[in-house]
């Protein structure tokens, strides 16, 4: 059987900013584990009560039993000297994960290949506009006039038309005008029609809610200002 | 020479296509151009009745189009208003009867006759639009203040702009107490949704009804604001675009408004 050396210990204890971080060798019998973390933690009494303890099993990648032995020694520090809370360390990423990731919340966008369509002019009655995801138009959508997207629909303009958004079947896409007057709005498999109108001009937008059409006032609601930071839609 | 094809269309039917295009034919005429109107409403034939030429007709326009008649024996030409003539349609065909590659050609005969050719256009967007529309380098589209009308423009505005054909509007009886009321759609709110050229507005007019009866043309009758409208809008037609639209008003608005602030009246 192994025997801890002075210069390769299985199980060292370092102090951190915010508790303990105990490096172990995973490949040593628990039962070994257990003793030496007895030997190392005795001397601490009082203080090791209500820390932090992070679980570093250093070298060792992640194999079969590491949940079952972090739960076997988390249970032994609780109840032999009351530590707090038992943690691992975070994962780790792979270098190309990371630095996409680093990417993705600085510029989400920058290698977006956008599938919007955007036109700007005027839908008139019995005119047709599909976009395979979202569409943005400015200028306006006449009474009579559809629009369908498989994504949001954007209408910088009135809304007299018929708007169908998140076709076939997308219930997060929103229907949003500046001048909102739709004869009927879909989104996803959801239907409303006969929308009442507000007497005054003001960009609403309409969203589904519990399996119904909801439309509100734009500005006041605010659905996407709470982002951390922008995202791809 | 070679003249303008003017189509009048609407999509709606009663919206007073024919009426207007009996008004604005005359209208040109009496300006000195060579006018011809042509019915395009083969099988429902008005033109001819509106303008009192009914009794006068021996071919229609499908024997011109078709070779069987030469263009001068199918144009009836006016006797109260010199220059103005009217190819009648065939009552007894249907709008099958021609098609646009036809009207093409027809087209290019009349330009070479005359200075203005309006053909009226049938109610409806198939085969009689289709034929009005093949010829026409210009479009004038007659809405009145109803939102059927405005919807069915809106169509006809649309299939005009895919012959890229920028049409122009006329907004038609128009009552002004009722728009002023806001009992009835304004002329703003009609160019808010068409969004085309507006070249004139034409008040609701009971004149138009004793004309179109009696087959006498509204612009020779004296005191009809129709008339007066429709003149108007000839003359924008004719190039004399800064000619101010005037906006149908009630009469007597002034003492009416004093009359109001004192109690009296409605």
């Amino acid at each position: 059987m192994n025997t801890a050396s002075s210069d390769n210990p299985s199980v060292r204890l370092t102090g951190m900013a915010d508790g303990l971080r105990v490096v172990l060798d995973p490949k040593q019998p628990i039962d070994f584990l257990q003793s030496e973390l007895n030997r190392l933690f005795k001397p601490l009494g009082h203080l090791a009560i209500n820390t932090r303890v992070l679980l570093d099993y250093g070298e060792a990648e992640e194999w079969e039993g590491a949940e079952e032995m972090t739960a076997a020694l988390e249970g032994f520090l609780k109840e032999s000297f009351g530590v707090g809370t038992v943690v691992r360390p975070p994962k780790k990423r792979r270098e190309v994960e990371e630095i996409l990731r680093h990417r993705d919340m600085d510029r989400s966008w920058q290698n977006h290949r956008s599938d919007v369509l955007m036109l700007t002019g005027r839908v008139r009655s019995g005119q047709k506009v599909t976009a395979r995801k979202h569409l943005l138009i400015l200028g306006d959508v006449n009474p009579g006039g559809e629009v369908v997207a498989g994504g949001d629909i954007l209408v910088i303009g009135t809304l007299s038309g018929t708007a169908a958004a998140g076709q076939p079947d997308r219930e997060d896409a929103i229907v949003l005008s500046l001048d909102f007057r739709p004869t009927q709005v879909q989104i996803g498999t959801i239907v409303a029609a006969g929308l009442p109108s507000s007497p005054t001009k003001q960009t609403e937008y309409a969203y589904v809610e519990d399996n119904t059409i909801v439309v509100e006032d734009y500005l006041e609601a605010d659905p996407f200002g709470r982002l951390p930071w922008p995202e791809v839609r | 020479m070679s003249g303008k094809i003017i189509v009048i269309t609407s999509g709606k039917g009663g919206v007073g296509k024919t009426t207007a295009t009996a008004c604005l034919g005359a209208s040109l005429a009496l300006l000195g151009k060579r006018v011809v109107v042509v019915d395009m409403d083969i099988g429902l034939r008005n033109l001819d009745v509106v303008m009192g030429l009914e009794n006068r007709i021996v071919f229609n326009v499908v024997d011109a189009v078709k070779g069987k008649c030469k263009l001068a024996q199918a144009a009836i030409k006016d006797r109260r208003i010199d220059k103005l003539y009217l190819i009648p349609a065939s009552q007894s065909d249907n709008k099958n009867a021609l098609v646009p590659e036809d009207m093409v050609r027809f087209g290019e005969k009349l330009k070479q006759e005359f200075d203005y050719v309006l053909m009226d256009c049938p109610a409806g967007i198939e085969r009689g639009f289709d034929n009005s529309v093949a010829a026409a380098s210009e479009a004038v589209v007659i809405c009145t203040p109803e939102v059927a009308s405005v919807r069915d423009a809106d169509r006809v505005i649309g299939l005009l702009y895919a012959r890229s054909i920028t049409p122009k509007l006329i907004v038609n009886r128009i009552v002004p107490h009722m728009v002023e009321k806001g009992d009835m759609l304004s002329h703003e709110d009609i160019v808010d949704v068409l969004s085309i050229d507006l070249i004139g507005l034409v008040e609701m007019d009971d004149q138009v009804v004793v004309s179109t009866n009696t087959g006498i043309p509204l612009v020779l009758q004296k005191d009809s604001r129709a008339g007066e409208a429709f003149k108007r809008i000839a003359r924008r037609m004719d190039g004399n675009t800064d000619l101010p639209i005037q906006i149908p008003q009630t009469s007597g608005k002034f003492w009416k408004k004093i009359g109001t602030k004192f109690g009296l009246g409605r």
